[in-house]
C-alpha cells in the first residue's frame, strides 16, 4: 500500500524559510529561521509563546505578518515585494485544535469537500478512510462523533487536500490519554506512508517526543532552540518552569510477561550491557516488536543517586554513572550524569547533595523504578509532561 | 373599473413590487451585511446606524427626500431620464427603489447577525482545503445561515407589502403603476367605503400573520435542528 500512495519518495527534505515579524497588542513574534522539514518537526512552547500564531502565519491566515516565507524556492509571501499567496493557494494543510468539521455535511461529505477542490489528487476517499480507521463512520453526522473521531476526520480531510506541508495545532490536546496515544500512532504511520512533512505544535513534551525527530522551542515570540528531539528536551531542563527530565530512545530487548516488565537496552555505542526495565509494552494482546526503538522519558525527580552499589533494593533500574554537572537550585540540585554516553538528569535535595558530598567526576549509581520510565508506546502511559 | 377589480390590480402591483424589492434586497443586502459583519473600523456603528435609519425615521421623511431626488430637476432624476427615457418620480421603479431603502434593515440586520455568529472558524478551515472566497460563501456560509436568509427575505417582503408613507410620497396613486394595497385601503376609507376597506385590512392582517408564523416556524425548525448553532455554542 505504501508504494501505491507515494509516487515519488521525497529525496531531499524541503526547507521552510521564515523571516517574519508580527506585533499584537501584548505580544511580538519575531522569527528568522530556516527549518528543514523532514518527518514530523515538533514545536514546543508554553501557552502564549506564539506557537499557534506561527502556524497561522505559515498557513496565510495572519495577513498582518510582515516579512518573508518560502518553501524551497517557492515564495509564499514577501511583504517587501507585496507578494502574498492566499491560504487556499498555498498547498498547506492545517488541523485545528477544534476540528472545525463542517456541521452541515456528514463525514463522507466533509472529505468530499476536500477532494472536490483537489480533483487530480492521488489519494482516494476510501484509501484515506482506511488510513485513519474511519470506514465504519463514513455516513455519520459529524456532530455525533467523539473528540478522537472528529480529529481523525479532520486529519483525513486535510490529507485529501494533498498539501505539501501539514500543520497541526495541538490537534489532540482535548483527548484522553489512551485516545491520544492511538491518534499519535496513526499520525506517525500516515507520516511514514505518505512522506508528508508536518509541523506539530504542542505544549506536551511527551507527545512531541513520541512523534517528532526535531524540536523547535518557542518562548515569548522567539525561537529558542532548534535541535534533535532528545537534545532539545535536555536543553529545556535549564528552564525553571519545565520539569527536568531525561529523554532517550531505547531498543526493546526482551519481554518478561511473567513479571509484567519489558527490558530495553541503551541505544548508544560502548554499552556495557546496560538495561532499563519498564512496565510491559503491549498494545492490547500484542507485544511490541523486539528491536524496535522507542522514545522514553524519565523525570529527574524520579531518579535517585547512591554512592555505593544498591544491592538490597527493590528498585529494578540501577545504572552506574559519572557526575558531569551539578546545578544547585533553591531547594534542590539538578545533577547531570553520564552512563555509557547517555546523559541522565537526577533531581535531589540540596541536603542530600551536601550530605553525600557529590562532586564532579564522582562515580555513582542511579536508580529509578520501572514505573518511572514513561512511553507513549504503553497504553497505560502516564506521560503528561 | 369596479372597486374589486381595482383592488385586485392593486394586489398584483403590491406583490410585484414586494417580490422585485426582495430580490434586489437580497442581492445588495447580502454583500452589505457581509461587509458590516467583517468591518473592524470604528466607523462601523455609523454605517450600521445608516442602515437602521428606516426603522426609526417616519417613512414620509424618506419619501420626501426621495421625491426631491427623483424629480427631473435633480441629478438622480435627470440621470434616470437620460438612461431610460421616462420620468422616475411617480413610477413603479420609484416605489421599488423607495421600498429597497425602506426595507433595507429588515434584510441586512438578520444576515449581519448570522454572519457575525458564524465567525471565521469554518471559513478558515475551508480556505485551508483550497476553497476561494466565492466558493466559501456558497459552500459554507450560505448553507449554515440558510435560516437567516429565509427570515431576511420574508421580513423584507412582508415589510414592503405593508409600506404606505414612502409610496404615497413618491408614487402617487396611479393604477397599475403605483397604486398598492395600502394606498387602495386609504382611498376606501376616505370614500367611506368601509366594506372594501374591511376586506383589504383583514386580508393584509391574515396574510401577514400567516407569513410571519411560517417564518418563525421555519426559523425555529432550522435553528432547532441546525447543527451549526449547536456546534457554535459548544
Amino acid at each position: 500500500m505504501t508504494e501505491n500512495l507515494v509516487s515519488t519518495a521525497a529525496v531531499k527534505a524541503p526547507i521552510l524559510g521564515m523571516s517574519i515579524d508580527i506585533a499584537f497588542e501584548h505580544f511580538h513574534l519575531v522569527i528568522d529561521h530556516n527549518i528543514e522539514l523532514s518527518g514530523i518537526v515538533g514545536i514546543f512552547g508554553q501557552s502564549g509563546s506564539g506557537k499557534s500564531t506561527l502556524l497561522r502565519i505559515i498557513a496565510g491566515l495572519e495577513k498582518a505578518a510582515s516579512g518573508q516565507i518560502s518553501i524551497d524556492n517557492k515564495t509564499l509571501q514577501n511583504s517587501a515585494s507585496k507578494r502574498f499567496t492566499k491560504p487556499e493557494h498555498r498547498e498547506i494543510g492545517l488541523i485545528f485544535q477544534d476540528s472545525r468539521l463542517f456541521p452541515h455535511l456528514n463525514v463522507y461529505e466533509n472529505l468530499a469537500y476536500a477532494v472536490k477542490r483537489k480533483p487530480q489528487g492521488k489519494l482516494s476517499i476510501e484509501q484515506v478512510l482506511k488510513l485513519t480507521q474511519l470506514t465504519q463512520l463514513k455516513h455519520q453526522a459529524v456532530t455525533s462523533l467523539s473528540g478522537g473521531e472528529k480529529q481523525r476526520v479532520s486529519l483525513a480531510r486535510a490529507l485529501l487536500a494533498e498539501p505539501k506541508l501539514l500543520l497541526l495545532d495541538e490537534p489532540f490536546s482535548a483527548l484522553d490519554k489512551k485516545t491520544k496515544a492511538q491518534m499519535l500512532t496513526i499520525l506517525k504511520t500516515i507520516q511514514h506512508q505518505l512522506k508528508l512533512p508536518m509541523l506539530y505544535v504542542s505544549h506536551s513534551i511527551g507527545e512531541l517526543q513520541f512523534i517528532a525527530k526535531q524540536l523547535i522551542v518557542i518562548s515569548s515570540g522567539k525561537i529558542d532552540t532548534v535541535a534533535p528531539i532528545h537534545q532539545a528536551i535536555h536543553q529545556l531542563n535549564n528552564h525553571d518552569d519545565v520539569a527536568a527530565k531525561t529523554s532517550l530512545s531505547l531498543t526493546i530487548a526482551e519481554h518478561l510477561p511473567d513479571f509484567g516488565l519489558t527490558r530495553l537496552s541503551l541505544n548508544v555505542q560502548s554499552t556495557r550491557g546496560e538495561s532499563i526495565y519498564l512496565p510491559l509494552l503491549q498494545k492490547g494482546e500484542q507485544q511490541c516488536a523486539l528491536g524496535q526503538q522507542i522514545p522514553c522519558i524519565i523525570y529527574a525527580r524520579d531518579i535517585s543517586i547512591s554512592t555505593t552499589k544498591p544491592e538490597h533494593s527493590s528498585i529494578v533500574n540501577q545504572l552506574s554513572a559519572t557526575i558531569i554537572a551539578i546545578k544547585p537550585g533553591t531547594t534542590s540540585a539538578l545533577i547531570t550524569l553520564r552512563c555509557a554516553e547517555q546523559e541522565f538528569y537526577a533531581q535531589i535535595s540540596l541536603w542530600s547533595a551536601k550530605r553525600m558530598a557529590l562532586t564532579l567526576n564522582l562515580a555513582v549509581y542511579i536508580q529509578f523504578k520501572a514505573n518511572a520510565v514513561h512511553s507513549y508506546h504503553s497504553t497505560e502511559s502516564t506521560v503528561d509532561a | 373599473m369596479t372597486s374589486t377589480a381595482a383592488d385586485i390590480l392593486a394586489l398584483t402591483t403590491t406583490l410585484k413590487m414586494a417580490a422585485i424589492t426582495t430580490v434586489i434586497l437580497l442581492l445588495i443586502g447580502t454583500p452589505l451585511a457581509w461587509y458590516l459583519a467583517n468591518m473592524k473600523s470604528r466607523f462601523k456603528v455609523f454605517f450600521e446606524a445608516i442602515v437602521a435609519l428606516p426603522l426609526v425615521l417616519p417613512p414620509t421623511v424618506l419619501g420626501f427626500y426621495l421625491l426631491l431626488a427623483f424629480s427631473p430637476q435633480a441629478l438622480p432624476g435627470q440621470l434616470w431620464q437620460t438612461a431610460t427615457g421616462s420620468q422616475l418620480a411617480f413610477s413603479f421603479s420609484a416605489i421599488v427603489i423607495g421600498s429597497v431603502l425602506y426595507s433595507l434593515p429588515f434584510v441586512v440586520q438578520p444576515l449581519q447577525k448570522a454572519f457575525e455568529q458564524l465567525g471565521d472558524h469554518y471559513l478558515e478551515a475551508a480556505a485551508m482545503l483550497g476553497a476561494g472566497p466565492i466558493d466559501r460563501f456558497f459552500s459554507i456560509v450560505f448553507p449554515l445561515t440558510k435560516a437567516s436568509f429565509i427570515t431576511a427575505a420574508a421580513l423584507g417582503f412582508a415589510h414592503t407589502v405593508g409600506e404606505f408613507g414612502v409610496v404615497l410620497m413618491i408614487g402617487g396613486n396611479i393604477p397599475r403603476e403605483t397604486r398598492v394595497l395600502s394606498i387602495a385601503l386609504f382611498d376606501h376609507v376616505e370614500a367611506f367605503n368601509y366594506s372594501n376597506a374591511h376586506i383589504l385590512s383583514a386580508g393584509l392582517l391574515i396574510s401577514s400573520l400567516i407569513l410571519l408564523s411560517s417564518v418563525y416556524l421555519l426559523g425555529g425548525k432550522f435553528s432547532g435542528k441546525s447543527v451549526a448553532k449547536k456546534v457554535l455554542k459548544s
